[in-house]
């Protein structure tokens, strides 16, 4: 261990946009040795998934990189090699597995031939040979039945397997450096902590190194051996992740580690009337397939006979994995989806046959708040806009002056400054936007709302305080919530109650303390597991 | 702890540009984009100012210049040195065994040029012009780009035509980029058996070919009515066949827009359907429909030229390039006068000026692009 495999200097990046030159990377140095696995975190925009591209040289067009930047692979300088140079080294000595396993795999060809043509454009072999050797990788991480795998298409697998093949595509050519952006940030918390150890094991047996880019620091300290800080572009700080975690120095660092979801939900008056009742709710989609003339039908139960009761000020806590109908159950319980069966009484009055005209008094008291912040507010209104449109819709407020009044309130409800107002969306970061999102939700003034996972879009120092802010709304405005999330972590700092879903039906319902301490499914055991463990030992 | 604060994400100062403003800085470095921005400005020009630029009025003839050929503007004096520009007048001489008729230059007859000379009367908002641009000193007739077979003006007549063919390009753009948003539109967003019955009615439009169907639309205007009634209606049959592109594309557009949160949360505090096509869908097509309007634009004039040429379209008295072009039908008179061809040049000019802007416009409102 003489040398570091992968030397990264003083590397500088910028784009150039039509607003300016935005720095994205200023200045950053890091190395990593063989075997050795450096975790690089830091928030959205610190410049850490930049860096990663400037390695492998796959920077947008605008990107410029700076002259001084010097990057060594294995000891030569890779950052003055040719394009030519480069595709030597990419795919098979430096390989790179992405966030989001839909979009990079080829949804036109099988699976099976994607991972061979890596393997036979660096090592020339007949194309049978070549399928073997798929087949050996495809059991090495570990797909389920990998000889039926090989003739399948991207879309004919879930995100996990999907992310299986990628890394496979990744381990091809037994590459010296793996390069992890954020592998399982589009996964389920579950198939999360599967992936993670799946890694964690090819990395010993290939020894390997790997930089793993996340946002998540309870990754960070289950598999990582040192990690780096970034923030603006910058390291804040670096060091072996026992002892950053142990005794962190930066402010910054501190302040990461402290984010976590903390503290409990408030208590509960056991006496409260039930404000929304849900009783044998149904929802089911019909699927269409075939032509015109050979057209098969199948009914496809998203929620499958759900009761579910709110009372005043309580939280419920709705939980699962990705299709597992919480979404679904959650709309149709306000009525932005249409249930096929059962009944919905809020407060008092039974919603489930209203028509939309009808459900607009009503509108008022019942929110919504969406999971991705970015396609939640319209682009071409700003913020003033965004939240008066539902003050004007219901004629709440008498002039003009009065609305403004009751925005710039709603903002300071979410601590943003009131001149956030006259600003458009896309000038805000995903947290901000979250905040205007619940702004424009509670200048209603609601009883309930619906949050629909409002803070896995987001980093988890931003999670941290969403969840208090959620949590000071509550009391300050004695509001009633139905929280859908697959994060048993914010889940336990939220929700009195929880409802455990998995595909359409109610696992485990109770008190939250008493459901993820004495879960009584392995469901619900593997899904607790996950979110406070990661990494199964 | 002093750098972080509670809300820890400071808010940018910094890029406090509306979508417009991108737009616009984006446009501005395009510069095929730009290029093609000062072609239109240019087009448009000529058609707000068509009495100004044009020597002479459309209708006015030239009795003893019938075919005359373009007429050189020259600056070097015969007795040598540089002179105020001039041009010599034609001389006609007929061939005594072939009977064919040549032109050459008059040396004995000049004709000084001069700036802004009093000419035919022209209106522009109401008011009355006489001023011209550019004429001769001594009021004589001067024919930049030559005369046709009744010794009108070329030039003056390309001029005045660029109003009649851009009119007929904004008319029939305006209208089916009308029709077609609120067909796509209301298509895409209720959906249902409404948006099926829509397609069909779209792809029935579509599946007719074109050049049969307007020759045969056209047949059917009634040929005595008046010039205008039948630009009208010429320009009605053109925006009957155009309308359903846009309405697919925007259909397509509108059921992608309709699934995003913001409409579900508009739905969430109680809007209408009005409300939320107006203030959220529309808005959100916009960039679409400017950027399919500017294609149109070029195509549309292409159209009215061809079939104008063919002589189905705009009629005399009313003047547009492809009416002018009728005129050079036959061989014999293409290769007896082939400066009758002139308007070509301001239709390539025109369209390649559009499609640049159309092309700039469209990079500069892609959201995903970050030049």
């Amino acid at each position: 261990m003489d040398e570091p495999l992968l030397k990264v200097e003083n590397v500088v990046v910028d784009f150039r946009t039509a607003t300016g030159t935005v720095n994205a990377v200023r200045g950053l140095s890091y190395e990593v040795n063989r075997g050795e696995t450096l975790a690089v975190v830091g928030e959205s925009g610190s410049g850490k998934s930049v860096t990663a591209r400037a390695i492998m040289s796959m920077l947008a067009e605008n990107a410029r990189v700076g002259a001084n930047s010097k990057i060594w692979f294995d000891g030569e300088e890779i950052s003055s090699f040719s394009e030519l140079q480069m595709q030597r080294i990419r795919g098979n000595r430096i390989s790179m597995i992405f966030q989001e396993p839909l979009t990079s795999l080829n949804p036109i060809y099988r699976v099976g031939d994607q991972v061979a043509e890596i393997i036979r454009v660096h090592r020339p072999m007949p194309k049978k040979e070549a399928m073997e050797e798929v087949l050996r990788l495809f059991k090495e991480v570990q797909l389920p039945n990998p000889e039926a795998r090989l003739g399948q298409y991207p879309h004919e697998m879930s995100g996990g397997q999907r992310q299986r093949v990628m890394i496979a595509m990744a381990l091809a050519n037994k590459p010296d450096l793996l390069i992890a952006d954020e592998p399982t940030t589009a996964l389920d918390v579950t198939v999360q902590a599967e992936i993670l150890t799946l890694l964690k094991n090819l990395q010993k047996s290939h020894n390997m190194a790997v930089i793993l880019i996340t946002h998540d620091l309870t990754v960070v300290e289950k598999t990582s051996d040192r990690v780096v800080v970034m923030r603006y572009g910058e390291v804040v700080e670096r060091g072996a992740t026992r002892d950053v975690f142990a005794a962190p120095q930066h402010p910054y660092t501190k302040h990461l580690l402290a984010s976590e979801p903390k503290g409990r939900p408030g208590s509960l008056d056991p006496q409260a009337a039930p404000l929304v009742t849900a009783t044998d709710m149904r929802v089911s989609f019909t699927l269409t397939s075939g032509g015109m003339f050979s057209r098969k039908r199948a009914e496809l139960v998203a929620v499958n006979d759900i009761s579910a009761t709110l009372r005043r000020g309580e939280t419920l806590g709705i939980v699962g994995e990705s299709g597992s109908g919480k979404t679904t159950l959650g709309m149709a319980m306000i009525r932005l989806l249409t249930a096929s069966g059962g009944r919905i009484k809020f407060d008092g009055i039974d919603i489930t046959r209203l028509s939309r005209k009808e459900m607009r008094p009503l509108r008022t008291r019942m929110q919504v708040v969406f999971q991705d912040p970015f396609s939640s507010l319209n682009p071409r209104m700003i913020v003033g806009q965004i939240i008066e449109e539902g003050l004007q819709v219901n004629g709440i407020g008498s002039s003009a002056a009065e609305r403004k009044e009751m925005v710039g309130q709603a903002l300071e409800d979410v601590q943003m400054p009131r001149d956030a107002a006259q600003r458009f969306p896309h000038e805000f970061s995903g947290g901000q936007r979250q905040r205007i999102a619940i702004a424009r939700a509670i200048a209603l003034k609601p009883e309930f709302i619906l949050l629909d996972e409002p803070t896995s879009a987001l980093d988890l120092s931003i999670q941290a305080q969403i969840i208090d802010l959620l949590r000071d709304l509550r009391e300050k405005h004695d509001l009633t919530y139905m929280f859908i999330s697959h994060d048993l972590k914010v889940v336990r700092a939220l929700c009195h109650n929880v409802i455990v879903m998995q595909d359409g039906n109610v696992i485990e319902t109770g008190p939250t303390s008493q459901v993820l301490e004495n879960p009584s499914t392995e469901y619900t055991q593997r899904l607790v597991r996950a979110a406070f463990n990661v990494i199964a030992a | 702890m002093a750098d972080i604060s509670l809300n820890a994400e400071a808010i940018s100062s910094a890029a406090n540009l509306t979508y417009w403003q991108l737009v616009r800085r984006r446009l501005l470095r395009n510069r095929y984009g730009m290029v093609g921005l000062a072609g239109c400005l240019f087009i448009v020009f000529t058609v707000v100012f068509s009495g100004f630029i044009a020597p002479y009025a459309p209708e006015i003839k030239d009795r003893v210049a019938v075919y005359s050929p373009p007429q050189t503007i020259r600056i070097l004096a015969p007795e040598g040195g540089l002179t105020r520009p001039f041009v010599y007048g034609i001389k006609e001489q007929m061939d005594p065994v072939t009977f064919e008729i040549t032109f050459s230059p008059d040396e004995t007859k000049r004709a000084n040029l001069a700036f802004f000379v009093k000419g035919d009367p022209w209106a522009l908002l109401g008011m009355d012009f006489e001023t011209r641009l550019i004429g001769t000193a001594d009021g004589s007739f001067v024919h930049f780009l030559g005369t046709d077979s009744l010794g009108r003006d070329v030039f003056s007549r390309m001029v005045a035509g660029t109003r009649i063919t851009l009119l007929m390009g904004v008319v029939v753009m305006a209208a089916s980029c009308i029709i077609g948003t609120i067909v796509g539109v209301s298509s895409g967003y209720f959906g249902g058996s409404f948006d099926t019955l829509v397609q069909r009615v779209v792809e029935f439009v579509k599946s007719f070919p074109d050049l049969p169907l307007y020759l045969a639309l056209v047949a059917i205007l009634p040929r005595r009515a008046d010039p205008t009634t039948i630009f009208i209606l010429f320009a009605g049959i053109l925006v009957l066949l155009r309308w359903a592109d846009l309405s697919r594309e925007l259909r397509g557009k509108v059921i992608s827009i309709r699934s995003m949160d913001y409409i579900r949360s508009a739905v969430a505090i109680g809007a209408s359907d009005q409300r939320i096509i107006g203030r959220h869908i529309v808005p959100n097509t916009s960039s679409h429909i400017i950027v399919w309007a500017t294609y149109q634009l070029p195509e549309v004039i292409l159209l009215e030229s061809f079939l104008s040429f063919l002589g189905v379209g705009v009629q005399a008295p009313m003047v547009s390039w492809g009416s002018m072009l009728n005129q050079v039908r036959d061989f014999q008179s293409f290769a007896a006068a082939p400066w009758l061809m002139a308007p070509v040049g301001m239709i390539v000019i025109s369209v390649l000026a559009f499609n640049a802007f159309g092309d700039g416009l469209r990079d500069a409102m892609d959201p995903y692009s970050n030049g």
